[in-house]
């Protein structure tokens, strides 16, 4: 490292407007980046919060009513919450994804989910109230100023315009063999000054991510922020070298600055949307008719069908209910029965759903095997799960929905057919199950 | 001009990287435009198995009752366009299936984009991402050095001496740049009409020339632009370095800030708090499956009077049938309301991002282009309305049957197969273009005001060269 290049560099770069303007701006959007995501986390999180209120003060006025004596609200009379069916009814039970601590570093896919579901016994994890919240779609496509789109897509070009002319200049201005008499290598020359740069981005961006770090969970209590960290700081490092190799064999800064666009346009632009095009090709968007025919059609026809078969399918998923099954018994469970359908048709919708998930990961493997050519988005969706913001983290969400729908009809199953009377602590025992 | 168009085209040709160059582009957009084609298609096809799969399954309901089959219900997919290959604009992240069913309006699901893991930021490879991003990249690069080039090289002066204007000079070089992008727009026009012309309507062609003019406007802003902050900066990397900044701004960077900023002008309502007004509204009104409600004995009276009887048992019609429908119609208007508010907003959101157009011409561009290929928010918003309509027709349709062909207590009534298939089924046809137009004036007058301010910019400017 010779620190008189780096020093020579440092004052090329405050003088040059152009230069110091351009590196000002993009760390005030990064800056500005980080505020928009924390206010879409807190904005999540103000939902999550309303809604956990909302259903605090439903599980109060159910735990009033077992304590006055009520059977449930004044005008239904036909609710008994003594009845396990009826009280787990009036279990309102929410599924939440909360925003990660590491949003603000990168908001990735979390704008095209939505992240809370409420859950009801015929519930599915592919329902319509799941969608994302209410949004301009035209904003979708142009995509928030999230901080990890600036890092991948926005900071090489800005890496452009500090290096496009390093050589490339001196070539324009004929000056080219004086710094050859004046540095016996052209090429540590070179090294040097595009290592100003490499250090005052690394330096800015880690600063920043530590900042949000420190803010949001405490650095040292979370690995996560050092892998961002490495990932960025690896996909600098590469453009930094990239960019090396092509101001050594530089003809004239606008050859190279043509260079330079072009390789950003081909691995940013081109390769993703290429990907992308071939991905819609080979799996066309689904229209999820599997699963609106296991949700609709198959459900009717579950209703449809005789006690006895309808018992066979249950005994099936619910062997605990063995005990029960002669004839006699199925006439006087007939009520029990049609109220454990719901367990049937969330059977047939987990399996429904498991073929979807296997289409999506059919295609999720597609785009995983083009990475070795395709690397933005490897770093973009290995960024999106550091920050629990991608695929993934969405599945799990939906795995955590089918949890909790899988509770609430077991638990009813369980407490329907052992013939359990609900009082006040066992609503409150359900609470904690199903909450 | 003529001259200077010609001796221009003569140099370009000369030139081996123009002509590999522009053979790549021309290749790219012949590959491009038709994968997207195949692509759309096949994506068209899915989407008329899926509808024509539902649709049987409703034509094969046996008899049943027809609230039950209100709740059984129906989906609307929502189709493509064949100008989608072109620009698919919004509809990788709308979802692409509506549950339409009684008693409730569901919300468009099941996104393309929330299917899989990211893949691109920018969209699909198709023939807008080479319109919109990679050809004005292009034409900056084509035209940042030819006014400076022909000053430092002293052939303006010898131009001049031969008797040219500098006027003519300077518009000569815009138009011969500006041919290069209309030839590029052309070519994609042909091999998308090549591909899908049996499809096409008069509507499509109208569709396809405002999609040309669009691009046209906005190259030759792209073009006159550049060259103006050469004759602005007479230096190669002044130039070339605002003219990168500036696109970089009008295509990467404003659009973000101006749609984060017209969302926190126009505050939509989170789906909780919209979900939570609705059903205090709904609240308000009959539930047809709550026999205590007050207002059902209002209902009631007025039925019983106008039948001239005395109980619903009386009735020669079904009475659940006629509280269903009411609160339907109660329902229709709460949602009437809080959609129709939030469609406004949507909408004056737009507004807002298309005033944005007139410091930034790449909003006005993606606007237009996304209208002209009918991928935009005006015209998802024109279906979710359709299918809003279709289900009211549905309901409505369902609820009369159960009124009227049965009575009141005879709730177990079936209704025959022949009933269920002559309910009309949900065919969504795309708008015309000129009853939409209105909403993209303003991005066609932006278009049009850049151009002009350019060229009396440029004229300006050139008045003031003295060239000694």
């Amino acid at each position: 490292m010779n620190l008189n290049i780096l020093l020579y560099e440092f004052h090329h770069f405050i003088k040059n407007k152009a230069k110091l303007f351009s590196f000002i701006f993009f760390m005030a959007i990064c800056v500005f980046s980080i505020y928009n995501g924390i206010v879409i986390s807190n904005s999540q999180t103000n939902t999550i919060e309303d809604i956990t209120n909302k259903v605090t003060k439903e599980h109060v006025k159910v735990i009033e009513w077992f304590e006055n004596g009520d059977k449930g609200p004044e005008d239904r009379s036909w609710v008994n919450i003594e009845d396990p069916f009826w009280s787990i009814r009036y279990t309102p039970t929410y599924v939440f994804k909360y925003p990660s601590p590491l949003l603000p570093l990168g908001i990735g896919q979390t704008k095209q989910f939505g992240f809370y579901k409420k859950i009801n016994r015929w519930s599915s994890t592919y329902d319509t109230d799941i969608v994302q919240e209410i949004s301009n779609y035209e904003r979708l496509i142009n995509g928030d100023i999230d901080f990890s789109f600036l890092i991948i897509f926005l900071l090489p070009i800005l890496i452009i315009i500090l290096t496009y002319n390093i050589n490339g200049l001196e070539i324009d201005l004929g000056i080219h063999k004086l710094i050859s008499i004046q540095h016996k290598n052209v090429k540590i020359w070179l090294v040097n000054r595009m290592l100003f740069y490499f250090i005052l981005v690394i330096v800015s961006i880690d600063l920043l991510i530590l900042l949000v770090g420190l803010l949001n969970i405490g650095v040292y209590n979370h690995p996560t922020i050092f892998q961002i960290i490495l990932i960025s700081n690896i996909y600098i490092l590469i453009y930094f070298l990239i960019f090396y190799f092509l101001n050594i064999y530089t003809k004239n800064s606008s050859n190279t600055a043509f260079k330079m666009i072009s390789i950003w346009l081909l691995f940013c632009v081109i390769i993703p949307g290429s990907v992308h095009q071939y991905v819609n090709y080979k799996y066309p968007a689904n229209y999820m008719v599997d699963f609106l025919d296991v949700n609709r059609k198959q459900t009717y026809d579950v209703f449809k069908l005789e006690n006895s078969e309808l018992f066979d399918m249950l005994y099936e998923i619910h062997p605990s209910i063995s005990k029960e099954k002669d004839l006699e018994d199925l006439t006087s469970n007939k009520q029990n029965i049609r109220r454990s359908i719901s367990s049937i048709v969330n059977q047939m919708n987990i399996n429904a759903a498991y073929e979807i998930e296997k289409q999506n990961e059919a295609k999720n493997n597609l785009i995983r095997s083009t990475y070795l050519f395709n690397p933005i988005s490897f770093i973009q969706n290995t960024w999106n799960s550091y920050t629990n913001s991608d695929y993934y983290a969405y599945k799990d969400f939906r795995i955590k929905i089918q949890e909790s729908i899988n509770a609430r009809n077991n638990l009813m199953i369980d407490d329907l057919w052992s013939g359990k009377k609900v009082d006040s602590e066992t609503y409150k025992e359900y609470l904690k199950v199903l909450n | 001009m003529i001259n200077i168009f010609y001796n221009e085209w003569k140099g370009f040709l000369r030139n081996k990287l123009f002509i590999f160059l522009t053979s790549f582009f021309v290749f790219s957009l012949f590959l491009v435009t038709y994968l997207s084609v195949l692509q759309n298609k096949k994506q068209i096809e899915n989407q008329e198995d899926a509808h024509e799969y539902i649709r049987s399954q409703w034509d094969e309901i046996d008899s049943t009752n027809a609230h039950s089959a209100a709740h059984f219900g129906t989906f609307a997919f929502k189709p493509n366009t064949i100008l989608n290959s072109l620009d698919e604009g919004i509809n990788s992240v709308t979802g692409l299936v509506l549950r339409l069913e009684g008693h409730k309006q569901n919300d468009v699901a099941y996104s393309e984009r929330s299917q899989s893991l990211e893949i691109s930021k920018f969209g699909k490879f198709k023939p807008y991402l080479i319109f919109q991003f990679i050809i004005p990249l292009l034409l900056i690069f084509l035209s940042f050095n030819s006014y400076t080039s022909e000053v430092s090289s002293g052939r303006l002066k010898l131009l001049i001496v031969q008797g040219n204007n500098i006027n003519k000079i300077v518009f000569g070089k815009i138009f011969t740049l500006y041919s290069i992008s209309i030839i590029l727009l052309i070519i994609t026009i042909i091999i998308q009409s090549l591909f899908t012309f049996d499809e096409f309507s008069l509507d499509e062609m109208i569709r396809l020339f405002i999609f040309f003019l669009c691009y046209a406007f906005y190259y030759f802003i792209i073009i006159s632009l550049t060259i103006f902050l050469s004759i602005v900066f007479k230096n190669n990397i002044s130039s070339l370095s605002i003219s990168l900044i500036i696109w970089l701004l009008w295509t990467i960077f404003l659009p973000k800030t101006i749609g984060n900023f017209t969302e926190n002008l126009h505050n939509l309502p989170s789906r909780f708090e919209l979900k939570e007004e609705m059903t205090n509204d709904r609240s308000k009104g009959i539930d047809g499956h709550n026999p205590s409600d007050k207002r059902r004995s209002e209902l009631e009276k007025e039925v019983l009077k106008k039948y001239n009887v005395e109980t619903v048992a009386q009735l020669p019609i079904n009475f659940s049938g006629i509280l269903l429908q009411a609160d339907e119609e109660y329902g229709n208007k709460v949602w009437d309301k809080h959609f129709g508010r939030v469609h406004e907003i949507l909408k004056k959101q737009k507004r807002t991002y298309q005033i944005s157009g007139l410091i930034n011409p790449f909003a006005s561009l993606q606007s237009l282009s996304m209208a002209s290929c009918g991928t935009d928010l005006i015209h998802h918003l024109d279906f979710l309305n359709a299918s809003e309509s279709y289900r009211r027709y549905f309901v409505e349709a369902l609820n009369n049957e159960y009124t009227f062909v049965s009575t009141s207590g005879d709730n177990a009534y079936l209704s025959n197969n022949e009933f269920f298939r002559s309910i009309n089924d949900f065919i969504y046809v795309s708008p015309k273009f000129s009853l939409f137009f209105h909403y993209y004036f303003l991005d066609a007058l932006s278009l049009t005001i850049w151009i002009l301010i350019l060229i009396f910019s440029i004229n300006y400017k050139l008045r003031k060269i003295v060239i000694q």
